[in-house]
């Protein structure tokens, strides 16, 4: 086995001190920062993923494993800053909606993506639709990832989307949704660009819509 | 095969006349008429215990057991032991007994007039008529609350009241049904309605408003907080009820968040707020709620559950009624299901989900981390019922949430679940869970003999304070200041306590 495998291996059972210690080793070995990605991390999980999505893999699992994923890459990002050769991925600014304080799956969501390449600047939880906009405009974010788990609280999505058009940022960041009450056809009806229905879905869904803009 | 003859029960003092074939459990036919059966309907304790005034009903160990000679002979059965074998009139214990028999000094002042004691319930609603002299109970009605058409759980319901024009729907609906329901209770005891004096209703804070026709905004969203939550009180004309217009109806005040007068009362029913040890109150539903405390100070918060313990959201999942699987036990390696009614099997009822998850924990079909054994994708109980992966993440992350509360509750209190004289259960899951299967997933991480089930303790806080009339309002000022509301969701370790509770204990760890 590789070192990459067993790197891939420690983060999908959520060994988090093995994958610290099996990235430094790497790196001494002379891998290079940027390799650590398609070669352990986003094969790493996108299995958690799909085993998340075969319900292998419950909340405690993901969370683990993200821990563990996290713990290789707080080594790399400082190593991989202005390198040229790493773009990445995109910008994400996420949180969970004003009036809900849940953000179990917005964390495993945040992480996922984090693990994916993507920049996340998470607002926390019960977050102001203009929190999200000064972010937005802050951080030049080109995706807006909103979560809701109480059917009371998601109608706040449609006033996160309200309020970037209102600042004129709508037409330069996609907004995907997501959370247990959260449906494909709510998602469309608060002209929202992407909806997940779990945490992988989210990951394909930022990268596609980083594609198409 | 030839056709089961029917029987016929009644029941008294409500004289419901029942008719169902020979060999049904009463057990089954009682529970639909919101007889509560304290142990589960083990034979272990007296609480179901009825008395035979004619026909005969089989006398076996278990009731040997609980009940004397001198009791048998006297025609004293445990309902819950007996089946339907002739034509039967019993005579229920249980609804007097809450009051008067309680072997525990309870102020109860005689007063003429009658009384209605109402828990208006997120699902059900449960009335019963009261002679306020006497104490005794005069009629039963139970119904499933109206407005569970406009969304079953409290969010959805909510979700529902602040839409247009929906909160006052369901303000409408809720004093309508509760005006038919004491129509009803009037009719069938055959008392005037003019010698009803007071009503009492209990609930949570979003029944509370919705019935009392405050403003559930507030309680839809962070931090989930009403400024209105105490006692209200109505004549009948202010609420359009054809009652006597000198009767007084109140709705006992909340205790903070969702956490209800339904608590309240079932803080008066358990005597918590009197207790010098440390001792604690589970009300597991929808939203779960707890309390934890003793006589100095007590806290309570509510932790939302999910639906999985009433058996919604679960793939076989459904009430605890005919055709449910209700009790599920290993014996020999082997899965014993008993399905209420003694007919086919339909669903899995709460009670039987959480034996069955218990169930597979013992046999090692279900790992620690809720994962059926070698990927399995679900598991047969007893053909067609079936448990499947989803049903047991369901169940845990209902299991995670209560058992994370009560963590925090204990913290708060500076107690340990060791140093919990008692932790009284009520509702009627509280009733049928067996304590075991319960200690087994770690819903509970507790001792049976010191798990209480404690009945309805919000119809009997209701109707506690129903006869305590004369010296207490009805505000309970003093004690609601001991009872502080912690909100869970802001307490910056909930969550993470909430992850660690998802998975089930390993049977190391659990006690005997």
């Amino acid at each position: 086995m590789s070192i990459f495998e067993e790197l891939q291996q420690a983060i999908i059972d959520g060994k988090a001190p093995v994958a610290k210690g099996l990235t430094e080793k790497a790196l001494s070995e002379g891998a290079r920062p940027a390799e650590f990605f398609p070669k352990a991390i986003i094969p790493a999980m996108n299995e958690v993923g799909r085993r998340m999505r075969e319900c292998e893999f419950f909340i405690p699992e993901v969370l683990i494993a993200a821990r563990a994923a996290r713990a290789a890459t707080d080594i790399l990002r400082p190593l991989l800053v202005g390198d040229e050769a790493v773009r990445s991925a995109g910008t994400v600014v996420c949180g969970t909606v004003k009036g809900d304080l849940h953000d179990i799956g917005k964390n495993i969501v945040a992480m996922m993506l984090e693990s994916a390449g993507f920049e996340i600047v998470d607002l926390g939880v019960d977050v102001p639709p203009e929190k999200v906009v000064e972010a937005v405009r802050q951080h030049a974010a080109n995706i807006v990832a909103m979560s809701a788990l109480l059917t009371t609280t998601m109608v706040n999505m449609k006033a996160v989307i309200d309020a970037l058009a209102g600042a004129g940022l709508r037409g330069q960041v996609k907004v995907m949704v997501g959370g247990a009450p959260v449906t494909e056809a709510w998602a469309r009806s608060i002209g929202a660009d992407g909806y997940g229905k779990d945490a992988s879905a989210a990951v394909e869904m930022a990268r596609s819509l980083v594609a198409a803009a | 095969m030839t056709e089961k003859k029917n029987q016929r029960i009644v029941v008294r003092p409500t004289d419901v006349e029942l008719t169902a074939p020979a060999g049904t459990a009463l057990r089954d036919l009682l529970f639909e008429q919101g007889v509560e059966f304290p142990c589960g309907g083990q034979g272990r304790c007296r609480g179901c215990r009825v008395r035979v005034l004619e026909g005969t009903a089989e006398i076996n160990a278990a009731q040997r057991e609980r009940l004397t000679p001198q009791e048998l002979a006297d025609g004293w059965r445990l309902a819950c032991q007996c089946s339907l074998v002739d034509d039967l009139v019993v005579e229920l214990r249980q609804w007097d007994a809450a009051i008067l028999a309680d072997d525990t000094p309870f102020n109860f002042a005689p007063r003429p007039g009658l009384g209605v004691a109402v828990d208006l319930g997120t699902t059900t609603l449960v009335a019963q008529l009261l002679n306020l002299a006497t104490g005794k109970v005069l009629a039963v009605r139970t119904g499933l609350n109206a407005q569970a058409r406009y969304g079953a759980d409290i969010m959805s319901r909510l979700q529902f009241a602040v839409s247009d024009g929906g909160q006052a729907t369901l303000n409408r609906l809720i004093r309508r049904q509760i005006a038919s329901l004491i129509q009803q209770l009037i009719l069938s005891a055959k008392v005037p309605s003019s010698e009803i004096s007071d009503v009492v209703l209990v609930g949570n804070t979003v029944m509370h408003h919705l019935f009392c026709g405050i403003d559930v905004e507030p309680l839809s969203h962070y931090p989930f907080e009403s400024n209105e939550i105490g006692l209200q009180t109505f004549r009948a004309r202010d609420l359009e009820w054809n009652l006597n217009e000198r009767s007084t109806i109140r709705f006992l005040p909340c205790l903070g968040g969702f956490v209800g007068s339904d608590i309240l009362a079932g803080v008066l029913a358990t005597k918590l707020g009197e207790s010098r040890e440390f001792a604690g109150l589970m009300d597991l539903g929808t939203n779960g709620e707890i309390v934890i405390g003793n006589r100095t100070r007590l806290f309570c918060a509510s932790t939302a559950a999910g639906p999985a313990f009433e058996g919604a959201r679960i793939s076989m999942g459904m009430r605890a009624a005919t055709g449910a699987i209700s009790q599920v036990e290993v014996e020999n390696e082997r899965l014993l299901c008993h399905v209420l009614g003694n007919v086919a099997p339909q669903g899995l009822c709460g009670s039987g989900l959480v034996d069955a998850v218990a169930a597979g924990l013992e046999l090692e079909t279900i790992q620690a981390s809720g994962r059926l054994a070698n990927g399995a994708k679900e598991w047969m109980l007893k053909p067609p019922v079936v448990l499947t992966q989803n049903d047991i993440r369901e169940l845990q992350l209902a299991k995670a949430a209560i058992a994370a509360g009560a963590r925090i509750l204990l913290e708060r209190s500076g107690t340990s679940i060791s140093d919990l004289k008692e932790l009284y259960l009520a509702g009627a899951f509280g009733n049928y869970i067996r304590h075991s299967s319960a200690q087994r997933i770690g819903l509970i991480n507790m001792p049976s003999d010191r798990i209480a089930p404690a009945g309805n303790t919000a119809l009997l806080g209701a109707k506690l304070a129903l006869f305590s009339l004369d010296n207490e309002d009805g505000s309970y000022t003093e004690l609601r200041s001991r009872i502080e509301h912690v909100p869970l969701k802001a307490d910056a370790n909930f969550q993470d306590i909430f992850v660690e509770e998802l998975s089930f204990p390993s049977s190391t760890h659990v006690h005997s």
